[in-house]
């Protein structure tokens, strides 16, 4: 067989020829940018009041949330200490201020009456504010500020218990 | 079961069979595309995934905006940034500076404030002036220190408090500005080329007591009707100009304004030492005027010196340091200086003794071919109106279609992720190229700036992309509003991604610059949810005049967070 007579389109050829044209265009086809799942949408900031904080606890899925001193943290990533079956978990879900300054975890700590006013932290001493003001510094150097806490009649709560009184965090 | 190896046997040897010349040539040619595939593939310049998510948004958002944005350099949680970190000799090797302000970046400009470790410069930043047709001319650091102290102590033996400058892009304006910081002036700058009745209004409305100008850009008599304030005029006289009296005072203004030339008060005052005075105390703000056009009504702003060199050390920091500013770096603002972007690129690249090519041929829309003649400059700052000339007259060049298939070659390059080098094929079919600088390929980095408000025409990414293969430069698109100095957010110097957002729309704009963070405020129209995030663009900051300044633009966060108008 000679070079003149060979024939081009031999079913090898053929072959060749599309492997050639495939590789080319993979070569030449765009490649999809690579992307990243979504982030997480942020929490929006709330005002709690004690009893709309309580079911933050860490049960039936919530988060785990705690108030120091007027500010909300959330505390999820911590669900070993503060979440069901913690040392703090006591603290989930209220008002743990006092509990913090004092470095106990007893129920008779927390503000019984959820309805009530704040805890004004009448009656520490300075010492036990210096233990809630590092506690506060550690929670603010690891946790999230999500909400600030009020007491239940008040005129700015109100304003917002409507549109975003749902967890939004959830 | 043997049957059917058999069968697939004759098969592939039927196939075999018709084996010839071609088949041969086919194949070498397969071998050799594999080769030349595996010898060309390289890595993007940067990895996809850091562009994939560009911005830190904050976890928590207060109700009604959107979360806060930042700059991966500035993390949430750490304090943006505030200023060049100037290290006068003697500064402790680890701490972290000086925010600094004009001062410390002009004696960082003649060598009294060292480098940074590790870079070598000849001792200064040069400074150089092109003149049209015939040259370009260098100056004398010393010099131009002369020439600072001569007329910041001149002026402020006048009382001079607020000294607008009324120039072109040129050397005399940067010593006004410099000795507006040494002798606690406040300079204005005001853009060139106004009509006089604007020129008047914006005197006025700025509370200019002193004037520098050019020596016949304006009529000072009706100047110095209009303006009750004005005290000083120091003209500035071209070298051709200079056999003219220019001292005259034309009647009807009296003895109210004093006139003095600028080239006559350095001749008269050379014996005198060019020493710079001690810093005391905050060095004066400056004056910066936002102008949809040269006629129109202006928003006036005060950048503290804060905010200047907040705005410029992050416009440094934006860069990774493999394309930063060096001494080896010829910087050309082919954009005014009284924009505050251009100006704080152009401090940058003093700050880093790069060499400063000044040509008065500057602002929106001019020829970038034409500004950058006589030079081969490294970097170019631009205004959105001279890219998208640049773009369209490169643009209808392509007709053939070996040029097409030369720039979709590119095209393809680009968006893997690389910036195209010179290749053997590039050089075979070189794409349509925009002939900017002397020296072809030399330019590295162009910065093109939106200015928010000002109806500045849009870039979209496909046109950006087609402006890194014109150009051969990596391309910046940055936002820029009036009262944040600098950027708002600029561009990833490594995003060569096309195709984000519609045509004949604005493209992208990057992240938040270091020194600021951005949020969206919901208005009536656009609200953040938990989807998206979208709003009026509210920066705060230390770049920002007053701390915090609303935009009045619509803009979004989009998925790979980058701030974009919506």
């Amino acid at each position: 067989m000679t070079v003149t007579e060979a024939p081009v389109a031999t079913p090898i050829n053929i072959v060749l020829l599309s492997l050639f044209v495939f590789l080319v265009y993979l070569r030449l086809k765009p490649a999809k940018p690579q992307t990243l799942p979504r982030a997480p949408p942020p929490t929006v900031f709330r005002t709690f009041t004690p009893p709309e904080l309580f079911p933050y606890n860490g049960l039936n899925g919530m988060p785990v949330y705690l108030a120091v001193r007027g500010r909300v943290f959330d505390v999820t990533s911590g669900k070993n200490f503060y979440g069901p079956g913690g040392p703090y978990a006591n603290f989930a879900g209220r008002d743990a201020s006092r509990g913090l300054a004092c470095g106990s975890f007893d129920e008779d700590m927390l503000t019984k009456d959820l309805d009530g006013p704040l805890d004004h932290l009448e009656g520490l001493v300075g010492e036990q504010l210096d233990a809630l003001q590092g506690w506060e510094d550690r929670f603010s150097e690891k946790y999230l500020v999500v909400g600030k806490l009020v007491a239940v009649p008040s005129d700015e709560t109100e304003a917002d218990a409507g549109g975003d009184a749902k967890p939004a965090a959830a | 079961m043997a049957g059917i190896v058999e069968q697939l046997d004759n098969k592939i040897a039927g196939l075999l069979a018709g084996w010839n010349i071609y088949s041969t040539v086919l194949l070498v040619g397969i071998i050799g595309f594999i080769g030349y595939v595996v010898y060309d593939t390289q890595d993007a310049d940067t990895h996809p995934l850091l562009l994939a998510r560009q911005a830190q948004a904050s976890y928590v958002r207060q109700p009604g905006e959107s979360a806060i944005y930042r700059s991966p350099e500035t993390p949430h949680g750490y304090p943006l940034r505030t200023g060049l970190g100037v290290k006068p000799p003697g500064t402790p090797m680890y701490s972290a500076g000086r925010d600094g302000d004009l001062r410390d970046i002009w004696r960082r400009v003649t060598g009294e404030i060292p480098l940074e470790k590790n870079v070598q410069s000849s001792g200064t930043a040069k400074l150089m002036t092109i003149f049209g047709k015939e040259g370009v001319k260098e100056h004398d650091i010393a010099d131009i220190t002369k020439e600072i102290t001569i007329i910041g102590k001149h002026l402020k033996d006048h009382g001079a408090k607020r000294v607008a400058i009324y120039l072109p892009n040129s050397v005399e304006f940067l010593a006004a500005l410099f000795a507006g910081a040494f002798y606690g002036f406040s300079p204005i700058l005001i853009p060139y080329n106004q009509p006089h009745a604007t020129l008047i209004d914006l005197l006025n409305a700025t509370g200019a007591d002193s004037l520098i100008a050019q020596a016949g850009s304006l009529p000072l008599a009706d100047v110095g009707k209009g303006v009750a304030r004005l005290r000083q005029v120091i003209w500035t006289v071209e070298e051709t100009s200079r056999h003219m009296d220019w001292n005259e005072i034309p009647e009807g203004i009296g003895g109210k304004i004093d006139v003095s030339v600028w080239h006559q008060l350095v001749q008269d005052h050379k014996a005198t030492p060019g020493t710079l005075p001690e810093n005391r105390g905050e060095a004066a703000n400056v004056v910066f005027l936002w102008q949809e056009a040269v006629g129109k009504g202006a928003e006036i702003v005060e950048f503290t010196q804060h905010n200047l060199s907040a705005a410029i050390g992050a416009l440094i920091s934006a860069l990774p340091a493999a394309q930063r500013f060096t001494p080896s770096d010829t910087f050309l603002p082919a954009d005014a200086f009284t924009q505050s972007y251009c100006l704080a690129l152009t401090l940058a690249a003093l700050f880093a003794h790069s060499t400063v090519t000044i040509n008065s041929v500057a602002g929106p829309g001019v020829d970038l071919s034409l500004a950058a003649r006589k030079v081969a400059p490294t970097i170019m700052v631009a205004s959105a109106e001279s890219a998208i000339k640049l773009h369209n007259t490169t643009t209808v060049t392509i007709t053939s279609s070996l040029k097409k298939l030369a720039h979709y070659l590119e095209t393809t390059i680009l968006t893997a992720g690389r910036m195209p080098t010179d290749s053997f094929f590039s050089r075979l079919n070189a794409p349509s190229r925009a002939s900017v600088g002397t020296t072809p390929g030399k330019l590295r980095i162009l910065f093109i700036s939106e200015r928010a408000g000002l109806n500045t025409p849009p870039l979209s990414s496909n046109d950006l992309s087609d402006i890194r293969i014109y150009t051969g430069a990596r391309v910046i698109y940055a936002l820029t509003a009036a009262s944040v100095a600098g950027a708002v957010a600029q561009t990833n110097i490594y995003d060569y991604r096309r195709g984000h957002g519609p045509e004949n729309k604005h493209s992208h704009f990057g992240v938040p610059v270091s020194s600021v963070e951005v949020k969206l405020k919901d208005t009536s129209s656009h609200k953040t949810t938990d989807d998206s995030a979208a709003g009026e663009i509210v920066v705060t900051g230390p770049s920002v005049a007053g701390g915090e300044a609303s935009l009045g633009a619509t803009g979004t966060f989009k998925e790979d967070h980058t701030l974009a108008y919506v």
